[in-house]
């Protein structure tokens, strides 16, 4: 697609991403964050930032839990707003991106069913971008044939859940089975979205789709070591769409501890550096870390290209680790441990 | 000198304050407004400063209020505007428009919770109402049809529960199992597909919208439902049937099988329907009572709020001097308001009850001060207009005081109709005249306000514009001839019919006394030129040739008064 001709449909959102992106905090803003005594100096802080006013209207005794929702609220308000004035290819390209949050949203619900949780308790915690019309009828299902039959059919999630359906009962293993064959179908179906629309889109998302794949792959299989989890299985929940297809997914299928993994990565060059110097030790930072700093890295680097959509994932993603970051600082100050307050992610 | 030749001159000057003096002294030099304090705390914190808690109280109070306003918004009542300006409160007095505040917001809120919980009660109990009304309907049409059916199989039966179709040979009555319920008209096809898809299409589903929209309780809004009714057969499809309406947000109600119940169902509902409608209403009418209470009083409430976090926002901006128990101000104000700031410290003092004077003595700088261009109404149109293209640096020449003709004057040699000057005129007289009433009525919207703020910039421009539009004699693009004109067709026009036939046009030529009078028109344009065919040609271009000279005339004077600037 032309450049030229980017703006006719997508200008006004591309300006307006950009804007918001400019308001994303700065290391000044975290360096004064951190130096708070109480939530309210937090608040206070907040309020000469782009999130202003957000927390004028609560009650007093401020809680974690009150700033992370208005938190979310106000990324959630941009985003339905940039939605709705999405036209296609973009409207299409920004539901994808919410289809994550529905997988989300599912598992939490058939998760609390399972614990017999009522449905009014868990409809609050659900992630707002994730919502679709059938949701509140999760709970109907006690199979996953039943659950495609009757609720996700409709949905966009329909497509994903090819590989999901079975006549088993639903319970804790399998609903995380579930969660990554969908989360895998989604990924690679998102992937190959992105490629036919070609251009810098291609460009820019397939490389932080790519790296989102290898990273499930990794942590997959840490997670697995000690579980139930057969090589076999665990092999079929890896994204393909990634760096590390065939040969590194090969490999990581017979891994079985963690140095192995490490070994697969060493292969790369981007991993290597990743896998580095990570532990968990006290003054090592976390593989976790390692991973969503590589993550802002991408995301940032996108906003250097021009006329393509990845500016909106990525501004979505640096706006959710903007969210983690000051719910951290925010959680550190308010139990008083101040030690590793230290350890967001720095964004820019 | 205080004119708007230049900007004033201002001093810095250093203010020690007691400190219990200090809240009052601020006030009083707030309500006068002409002083601009300097920040001497640049590298403190916000959240670090001295006064950060009185800050966050009138916060606290400001987010109190605002809630109020809303509500009080919501049930349409008036907010007063006296256009009163009542002084900041005393520090003390804080604490009882605190616990004023908290008593209406607690009040409020208790009021809103009870009325919801009625709200929610009535809307069950109509919807309730409803859901027997239609269940009588289907009921009755089941059985018509049932009844035709006994005629037919000559069978007693009146229970619904009965055989729907005609009972097969073998096989005895089967008991249908039925619940009903209400939702919103929009969920009603993801329901119904939704309960066929589940119980693959072993229910009946029967539904009858509600004519009226119903009122829902938390968000206030009007909402159509409809009333559905489903059968099914067996437990296992009950509880699946029970399962997919709680899932999809309806409310089930429990009816009764047998019409005598339904009825007296029906009317123990209209009863207690009555009932809550009388307590609902008094509610409202309870917080209505509050709401009006607290709207009289609110924009004062705003404002003493307003000024009370003002002062403390300057106090932060002070200096505390531990050792002499003061605090220091440094801040520029113009030298020739000396004597009023002085005195707004001494009543700032006297209010306070303090025995200790403040001090205010002038310092030397070589700092360059703000800039203050003391305007009047009539000036201040003009002077945002300059300011716009950026504000003079201090003791400049102020553009605004010759823009005050210049720009009229400039507009007018451009407009030059007087027809259409004199509507202009009359709009802006009307802006002017009625000034006052149009403050007050403190009229929204931003184009109104462009045209207000600019009232007398639109005044004189109207009233420039009808001079020159006289000169051009253009008045609606048609001229008056109040003089005679000077040009006649006489005989020396050869104004022969075989002429204008074969030309069309006359050309006048001034060197005959028949044509031309030999006098040219007293004041502007001869009205001959309206009739002439070259008007336009020749208007056109004496305008712009006008407009040039003008320029020109305007751009050395520019150059002119940068001199003086630069001596």
């Amino acid at each position: 697609m032309l450049d030229s001709l980017f703006n006719i449909d997508n200008g006004y959102l591309e300006g307006l991403v950009r804007g918001f992106k400019n308001g994303i905090l700065k290391q000044t803003d975290y360096l004064n964050l951190v130096q708070c005594e109480s939530l309210d100096d937090l608040k206070l802080h907040l309020q000469s930032t782009d999130y202003g006013n957000f927390l004028a209207n609560e009650a007093s005794p401020l809680q974690v839990s009150v700033i992370d929702d208005k938190l979310r609220d106000k990324l959630v308000a941009e985003f339905q707003h940039m939605r709705n004035h999405a036209v296609e290819p973009l409207a299409t390209f920004l539901d994808y991106i919410t289809y994550g949050y529905m997988i989300d949203n599912i598992v939490l619900l058939i998760t609390g069913a399972l614990h017999q949780r009522p449905i009014s308790e868990l409809m609050p915690k659900c992630h707002p971008l994730g919502t679709f019309e059938q949701i509140e009828a999760i709970n109907v299902a006690s199979t996953s044939s039943e659950l495609y039959n009757a609720v996700l059919v409709d949905t966009p999630l329909a497509d994903f859940f090819g590989e999901c359906i079975s006549e088993q009962d639903l319970d804790e293993m399998n609903i995380e089975i579930i969660r990554n064959t969908l989360y895998k179908a989604y990924l690679e179906s998102f992937y190959d979205y992105c490629k036919n629309l070609g251009g810098t889109t291609a460009q820019v998302m397939c490389e932080i789709l790519a790296f989102e794949a290898d990273r499930r792959a990794f942590i997959i299989t840490l997670n697995s070591f000690g579980t139930e989890l057969t090589n076999e299985d665990r092999k079929k929940l890896y994204p393909q769409c990634g760096k590390l297809n065939p040969d590194g997914l090969a490999a990581l299928a017979r891994a079985d501890d963690a140095e192995n993994v490490k070994q697969v990565a060493e292969f790369y060059t981007e991993y290597r550096a990743l896998f580095e110097g990570a532990g968990n030790n006290p003054g090592e930072k976390t593989l976790e870390d390692k991973f969503f700093e590589h993550e802002v890295r991408l995301n940032v680097n996108a906003f250097l290209h021009q006329f393509h959509f990845g500016v909106f994932y990525a501004y979505l993603r640096l706006k959710e680790q903007e969210c983690r970051n000051i719910v951290w600082i925010a959680e550190c100050i308010a139990q008083k441990h101040r030690a590793k307050i230290d350890n967001y992610i720095p964004i820019m | 000198m205080g004119s708007i030749f230049r900007s004033e001159e201002m001093a810095l000057c250093q203010l020690f304050l007691s400190s219990e003096a200090a809240y009052n002294c601020v006030s009083e030099i707030g309500e006068v407004g002409l002083v601009q304090f300097r920040d001497l705390n640049p590298d403190v914190n916000a959240f670090q400063r001295k006064f950060v808690h009185e800050v966050r109280r009138c916060d606290e109070m400001d987010r109190k209020l605002r809630y109020l306003e809303k509500e009080i918004l919501k049930d349409k009542l008036q907010i007063i505007d006296t256009g009163e300006n009542p002084a900041a409160p005393q520090p003390r007095e804080m604490i009882d428009l605190e616990a004023t505040f908290e008593k209406l917001e607690n009040e409020l809120r208790e009021v809103n919770a009870n009325a919801e919980t009625l709200k929610k009660n009535s809307l069950e109990l109509t919807e309730l109402k409803h859901v027997l009304a239609t269940t009588q309907l289907f009921f009755q049409e089941e059985a018509q049809t049932s009844l035709t059916i006994e005629q037919r199989d000559s069978e007693p039966n009146s229970s619904i529960t009965q055989n729907l179709l005609p009972a097969e040979e073998g096989k005895g009555p089967v008991q249908l199992g039925f619940v009903c319920g209400v939702t919103n008209r929009e969920r009603m096809p993801m329901f119904e597909r939704m309960l066929w898809r589940v119980c693959r299409g072993n229910v009946f589903v029967r539904q009858s919208e509600v004519q009226q929209p119903l009122e829902d309780p938390v968000t206030g809004e009007e909402v159509f439902k409809t009333v559905f009714i489903i059968f099914f057969q067996g437990e296992q499809l009950k509880t699946k049937v029970k399962k997919i309406c709680e899932g999809c947000r309806t409310t089930m109600y429990p009816c009764p099988e047998s019409a005598q119940e339904r009825k007296e169902m029906g009317q123990g509902v209209e009863g207690r329907l009555a009932d809550l409608r009388t307590v609902l209403n008094q509610t409202t009418d309870h917080r209505h009572r509050v709401l009006a209470a607290a709207a009289k009083h609110l924009r004062t409430w705003f404002i003493k709020v307003k000024k009370m976090k003002a002062i403390y926002h300057t106090l932060n901006m002070l200096n505390l001097d531990v050792t002499n128990k003061c605090l220091i101000a440094e801040c520029w104000i113009p030298t020739v308001d000396m004597g009023s700031i002085r005195a707004a410290l001494r009543k700032g003092t006297e209010r306070a009850g303090s025995s200790v004077q403040p001090i205010i003595n002038q310092m030397l700088t070589n700092q360059m001060p703000p800039t203050f261009h003391r305007t009047n109404k009539f000036t201040a149109g003009f002077q945002n207009l300059i300011d716009s293209y950026g504000i003079a640096t201090y003791r400049e020449v102020n553009p605004a005081l010759y823009t005050t003709t210049t720009f009229p004057f400039l507009f007018a040699v451009m407009f030059g109709d007087a027809g259409h000057a004199t509507i202009m005129l009359l709009f802006s007289a009307w802006m002017v005249l009625r000034e006052r009433q149009l403050i007050a009525a403190k009229m929204s919207g931003e184009i109104w306000n462009i045209f207000f703020g600019g009232r007398y910039i639109l005044l004189l421009m109207s009233l420039f514009s009808f001079y020159t539009g006289v000169i051009y004699n253009d008045i609606f693009s048609k001229s008056f001839n109040i003089f005679g004109s000077s040009w006649h067709i006489g005989d020396n026009a050869n104004a022969t019919e075989h002429n204008l036939q074969a030309w069309g046009e006359l050309t006048l030529n001034p060197y005959y006394r028949d044509l031309y009078s030999g006098e040219p028109y007293p004041f502007g344009f001869d009205p001959i030129w309206q009739i002439a065919v070259n008007k336009i040609a020749f208007q056109n271009s004496y305008k712009m040739k006008i407009s040039i000279i003008i320029g020109v005339f305007h751009m050395i004077f520019g150059i002119m008064v940068s001199l003086i600037n630069h001596l």
